[in-house]
């Protein structure tokens, strides 16, 4: 292991944690060394989109952020989008509609609907394919991953009242006002 | 009633069973290989061959072994010379052995030198950077005209390369392997036509591209024996090929598949996993290796590039009179595949269509170029490209429209074609007459589907935007008869539930759901009942492992039959119970009921008093399987595309697949199967591809530059499940999962002819050759 | 390149200071996605501005002003009076890439893929340097050799500033690639001012295809004064050949780039054409 020589503090999952880091440390390395394995690594250049978690509410890759930039801010990783028990809605959906094979690409799809939904308030087609266009699949050719996706975005959109809030766009940078 | 009607009647069988892996995939539970890795575990990086082809003349690893942090260090020098086969086929291999661990002499951008373990990845980059080498630069031979000419550099000299079963093989003329056929007469046929072809169809390098890169961890169990996780769609072949090239005995190798991130193929080598062994019993620490995804697509597995020359006659009545496929494939630097995805390129495409006279030519060569491996259809994909390219030229000639001309010929329920027996995986074939067969439903619905009758000719068409028609038919088979074999055990536990234990391998597919559906099914019971392990060499029986479209009807089968005897066992104890001959009982529902239904003792009660009470034993069934026939699963695709004629540039407005599977075990499974088939076949036909430079080097070893689909490029996708019912498959199944990429390439060629007249003969469909043909097309007008 | 330390200054003269400091080991970080590519082993100290108040877009009279740190998904969600920056930022790579990256990242340094340097020349956008304190470059300038040349000494891109389109003012971009989330096979971006169907000025850009981003004179000199149609667009899109060094890219040849180049500019055109008699955007 990776001697650390700096600290991150983050709120990862709702949690605030303090992590031990180096410089060049990636967040996506970060995250699965303290255990948070479901963002997964499928090329470490920013275009696979297996690693993809929320940074402030906005879909990242964690494979092209450096754990520090993190700093101060909001993390959301799949391991807080449902549990056995609870599962989210687009993840009973995926798989109700037979749209995990291989399973890869899921955590990451997961993640960037999340942004969706807590970003958008209309859900047309061309905003949707917008959001997903960074989280590639070999398996599914995408159609029932769609399917269980524009079901999801149907039923919030017929009952809005339960979204959480959403995130301001000037904040997501974390800057002076 | 129709035969695939009784697939309506199931219980288990034809029903979209929730995925048993489903949830847990969607939360990002531990699945994969790398989830698993102890937090010791060294880390092992590669270096690789910058040169095409060369000789090692001095390798220096002293440095390295002395870097901080290493623990380990090999190259040829340190390790066994053992010649073998990469490619995951049974044994003895239909390949040659040509390949070692570490070897002097390296043959393509991309091969091995030599590895490093080291404490962390930062610490093994660093120790690969001061390993010293010298190469001898060699002449390299980058095509295939380069490979066959007279006096080529060869790329396989070494003394140990040969072949482990008696098939053509010579190295010294690049030449990996031949098989010939013929059927009737040729040159007879040629005779008889009105119209006869001659066309040469080229097909390009590919990647698989699974999201997940290829992956393998190794460690010393206490007990001293070596276990391998690893992201494998061949766990026995796997266990085989390491324990040869490591010499140690089968025995003390443990072989275990976790979840994978997909494989299409290029997982059905073994490329990690010596590798990851041998640093696993010199440092006696865990090791993993995990590809990045540059190293996927330059060292990893691809698919066979092909030079294909088809020779044809057809008559003014639309009788094909005679075919002759010459087809040379291009299998890299090493030949493992080679033979078997040359002859797959004749016998999964020539026998679809009705011809008295057929003759089949394969080869295989060596380049120094990336090393074709398996890849979902298998020598199909290429081969129906340039088959059905010229079915529509063959029905232009006659003036007959294209679907109408496949229509009279397509082979039929219950006729045989000659290239079955003839063509086989590395020895003759097996004769088969066709069983199910849905074919002509196929063609109809799909049809209907994109709308053909709105289909016109070419010459008609004005203006920047043109839009074309076009439709391919295909096959593929189901498992390699009489060579590959799948086993299976299910034993009963206190509950009624089952331990099903399968050596057949899930790499995404969903096989451990339908093997599960089909042990239930013929248990009478439910899928949810079942606890499915598979895929480890020490707990499940054997299994080749997944490819040749085998396990459903392979694996699938001996399911079943285990599930059988499982069943005898529970009647005969439920017979007892209820103090009834066995006769007079059967299951149903979970429980053995007596004949008058007053009756009933259920499989948990049947378990608590066999496991625990009275005349105790374990029910447990047990069965294998091989296969006598290779049964094709059919498809009819058609898409709409429109052409911008001034950009060349290719829209896809709509894709149908239709797909006779027989029956669908798991009908939303099958649907995923051929959506993720189709889309792969199409950005194969029209955005991948391998740019090289002038030494070998691959260009575009990225996601950013090897362009696959996203969810904003997939165009309207139809998928159309047309029933059969196969006799000798469990519950009328065939396969699925390979004869959906055959479409594409061909029926966009297809589509672009019917759009503007231009025909090319190579994919991708760039447009640029797209935006030539067509120029060249209003030139000649 | 390697990061070995992290700073986070509070101010825009402490960037600019510890930048000055740091000479080439310090590097400017804002989405940061481009470090991660730098080929290299020198250590460098990251100096993340991020904290510094530069993510904004705001109207400030005759121009949009762009904070240099503000994402690309922040600019294509924006909306004002005839905004056009939305159309070609929706079109530069993916979704995570989008939100990460920034303007000032496009342009501080450009390569020849990006896309926002073709639009700024277009639209004759002004760029915003710190040197102690802020001067605005316009785009001709700013463009006219690699900008990367301006910051070295430790000055900052602060932001970037749009006219708003007046009337009669239309703009319209062209970004062909293989697919949707592709690098360009070229980019053409125009701003045409109109009077009474006449074409009264021109600024047409391109980038990708060619070694670096630039206007196209010719082009432009064969649209002045001409009537807004598409014979004149087709014979102006003809003089992108000798306008540009057009070079081949992903296994296709220089020839068929510039032929792209020419539909490009012709859509680009009737795109610009459309905007400006006040139909869709």
């Amino acid at each position: 292991m990776t001697k650390t020589t700096h600290t991150v503090s983050v709120t990862l999952n709702g949690e605030k944690k303090t992590f031990g880091t180096r410089p060049d440390e990636k967040l996506l390395a970060l995250l699965r060394r303290e255990g948070y394995r479901g963002t997964k690594y499928g090329c470490g250049q920013g275009t696979c989109g297996a690693c993809t978690v929320l940074l402030d509410g906005r879909a990242t890759y964690a494979c092209l952020l450096y754990a520090m930039q993190a700093e101060g801010r909001e993390v959301r990783t799949i391991e807080s989008a449902g549990t056995f028990d609870n599962p989210s809605v687009f993840q009973k959906e995926l798989v109700a509609a037979g749209a995990v094979q291989c399973g890869y690409c899921i955590p990451g799809m997961v993640m960037s609907a999340t942004a969706l939904m807590e970003t958008e308030k209309v859900l047309e087609d061309e905003i949707v394919k917008e959001y997903m266009d960074g989280n590639l699949c070999r398996c599914t050719g995408y159609e029932k991953i769609w399917v269980a996706l524009r079901k999801t975005l149907d039923r919030q959109a017929a009952a809005p009242a339960k979204k959480p809030a959403a995130k301001s766009k000037s904040s997501a940078k974390g800057g002076k006002k | 009633m129709n035969r695939h009607e009784k697939a309506k009647n199931f219980k288990q069988v034809n029903h979209s069973v929730t995925k048993i892996d489903a949830l847990q995939l969607a939360l990002g539970k531990d699945s994969y290989v790398a989830d698993f890795v102890p937090n010791d575990a060294l880390i092992v990086k590669m270096l690789w061959s910058p040169h095409a082809h060369a000789r090692i003349k001095k390798l220096d690893v002293s440095k390295a072994e002395k870097m901080p942090g290493v623990k380990a260090v090999l190259w040829y020098g340190n390790v066994p010379r053992i010649a073998h086969c990469t490619a995951g086929q049974g044994f003895p291999e239909p390949s040659p052995y040509d390949t070692f661990m570490f070897d002097k002499k390296v043959r393509f951008v991309g091969d091995r030198v030599a590895a490093v373990a080291a404490e962390t990845e930062e610490q093994a980059l660093a120790a690969l950077e001061v390993i010293k080498v010298e190469y001898e630069l060699l002449k390299p031979v980058f095509t295939l005209d380069e490979a066959m000419a007279p006096g080529a550099p060869v790329i396989h000299d070494e003394a140990e390369a040969h072949v482990p079963i008696p098939i053509p093989y010579e190295p010294k003329k690049n030449l990996v392997a031949h098989v010939a056929c013929e059927a009737g007469s040729f040159e007879k046929g040629l005779k008889e036509a009105d119209f006869t072809f001659d066309q040469t169809f080229e097909t390009p390098y590919a990647q698989h591209c699974p999201i997940e890169p290829y992956t393998s961890l190794a460690q010393i169990a206490p007990s001293g024996r070596i276990h391998i996780t690893t992201s494998t769609q061949v766990p026995f072949h796997c266990r085989r090929i390491v324990a040869k090239t490591l010499d140690v005995p089968v025995q003390k190798i443990r072989v275990v598949k976790p979840r994978i991130g997909g494989g299409f193929g290029c997982k059905q080598e073994v490329l990690l996993d010596d590798v990851t062994a041998m640093f696993a019993l010199r440092t006696g620490r865990a090791c993993l290796w995990q590809f990045n995804r540059e190293e996927t697509f330059r060292t990893g597995r691809t698919r066979h590039p092909f030079r294909i020359r088809l020779k044809a006659g057809v008559k003014k009545d639309g009788t094909i009179t005679a075919i002759d496929m010459e087809a040379i494939n291009n299998t890299g630097a090493y030949g493992g595949h080679g033979l078997t995805v040359v002859s797959c390129a004749g016998s999964k495409v020539l026998p679809l269509y009705h011809c008295e006279n057929i003759k089949f030519d394969g080869k295989s060569y060596y380049t120094n170029l990336p090393v074709g491996g398996a890849y979902r259809g298998f020598g199909a994909t290429q081969a129906f490209f340039a088959m059905e390219s010229l079915m529509d030229q063959m029905a232009e000639a006659i003036g007959m429209d294209p679907m109408k001309f496949r229509q009279i010929n397509h082979i039929r329920e219950g006729e045989g074609s000659p290239i079955f027996a003839a063509l086989g995986e590395g020895r003759e074939g097996t004769p088969m007459t066709v069983g199910s067969n849905a074919l002509a439903e196929c063609i109809v619905q799909g049809a209907e589907a994109i709308g053909w009758e709105k289909r016109r000719d070419w010459r008609g068409k004005t203006g920047r935007y043109r839009r074309g028609i076009g439709m391919a038919c295909l096959m593929q088979g189901s498992s390699i008869p009489d060579i590959d074999m799948g086993a299976a055990s299910i034993k009963i536990n206190d509950d009624g539930s089952f331990n099903l234990l399968v050596g057949a391998t899930d790499l995404g597919t969903g096989s451990d759901t339908v093997l599960a559906q089909i042990a239930a099914e013929e248990l009478e019971t439910a899928t949810a009942k079942m606890i499915v392990y598979s895929s480890d060499t020490d707990l499940t029986p054997f299994d080749v492992g997944a490819y040749a479209s085998s396990t459903t009807y392979l694996s699938g089968e001996a399911v079943r039959k285990a599930a059988a005897d499982a069943k005898r066992q529970i009647l005969a104890t439920g017979a007892e119970m209820l103090g009834l001959p066995v006769d007079q009982v059967f299951c149903e529902d979970s429980a053995v009921r007596s004949k008058d239904d007053k009756h009933k003792v259920t499989y948990g009660d049947i378990a608590k008093y066999s496991l625990y009470q009275k005349n105790q034993y374990q029910i447990m069934g047990t069965a294998s399987h091989i296969t006598k026939k290779s049964p094709p699963p059919f498809a009819a695709h058609y898409a709409e595309i429109e052409v911008d004629t001034w950009t060349g540039f290719i829209k896809v407005l709509n894709y149908v697949s239709t797909i006779d599977c027989g029956t669908a075990v798991n009908p939303a499974l099958a649907e995923g199967q051929t959506e993720g088939g189709t889309l792969n076949g199409i950005s194969y036909a029209l955005t991948e591809e391998y740019l090289f430079d002038e030494k070998g080097r691959m260009q575009n070893a990225s996601f950013a530059d090897y362009h696959i689909y996203s969810m904003r490029d997939r165009p309207p996708l139809k998928t159309i499940l047309v029933p059969s019912y196969e006799e000798t498959g469990p519950f009328g199944a065939k396969s699925v999962s390979e004869i959906c990429i055959n479409g594409a390439a061909p029926v966009f060629a297809n589509a672009l002819y019917n759009a503007t007249g231009a025909r090319l003969r190579e994919f991708p469909l760039t447009p640029e050759k797209v935006l030539k043909a067509i120029q060249a097309v209003e030139v000649k007008k | 390149m390697k990061l070995s330390e992290f700073i986070r200054p509070a101010s825009l003269p402490e960037a600019r200071k510890a930048l000055r400091a740091l000479g080439p080991k310090g590097m400017v970080l804002a989405g940061g996605t481009a470090l991660h590519f730098m080929p290299g082993k020198t250590t460098v100290t990251a100096v993340d501005i991020t904290g510094l108040g530069l993510s904004y877009i705001k109207q400030k009279g005759d121009y949009f002003v762009i904070g240099a740190a503000t994402p690309l998904s922040d600019i294509q969600r924006h909306r004002g009076p005839r905004w056009a920056m939305h159309e070609i930022c929706r079109r530069i790579s993916t979704h995570q890439i989008r939100n990460v990256s920034t303007i000032g990242g496009n342009i501080a340094r450009v390569f020849p893929w990006a896309d926002l340097p073709v639009v700024l020349l277009a639209m004759n956008a002004r760029m915003v340097v710190y040197s102690g304190k802020e001067k605005d470059i316009p785009a001709d300038e700013y463009f006219s050799s690699q900008p990367a040349r301006l910051f070295r000494g430790g000055d900052l891109l602060t932001a970037v500033k749009i006219p708003v389109l007046k009337a009669h003012h239309g703009f319209g971009s062209v970004k062909a690639t293989r697919n949707a989330t592709a690098f360009s096979l070229v980019t053409i971006a125009a701003l045409l001012e109109l009077k009474n169907g006449v074409i009264k000025s021109a600024r047409v850009a391109a980038g990708s295809g060619i070694p670096f981003p630039q206007r196209l004179k010719p082009v432009e000199d064969a649209l002045a004064g001409k009537e807004a149609s598409t014979a004149v667009f087709k014979e102006a899109a003809a003089a992108a050949g000798a306008a540009a060094r057009w070079v081949g890219g992903e296994g296709m040849s220089a020839d068929y780039i510039r032929q792209l180049a020419e539909v490009s500019i012709l859509d680009a055109l009737e795109r610009a054409a459309e905007f400006a008699r006040g139909r869709a955007a």
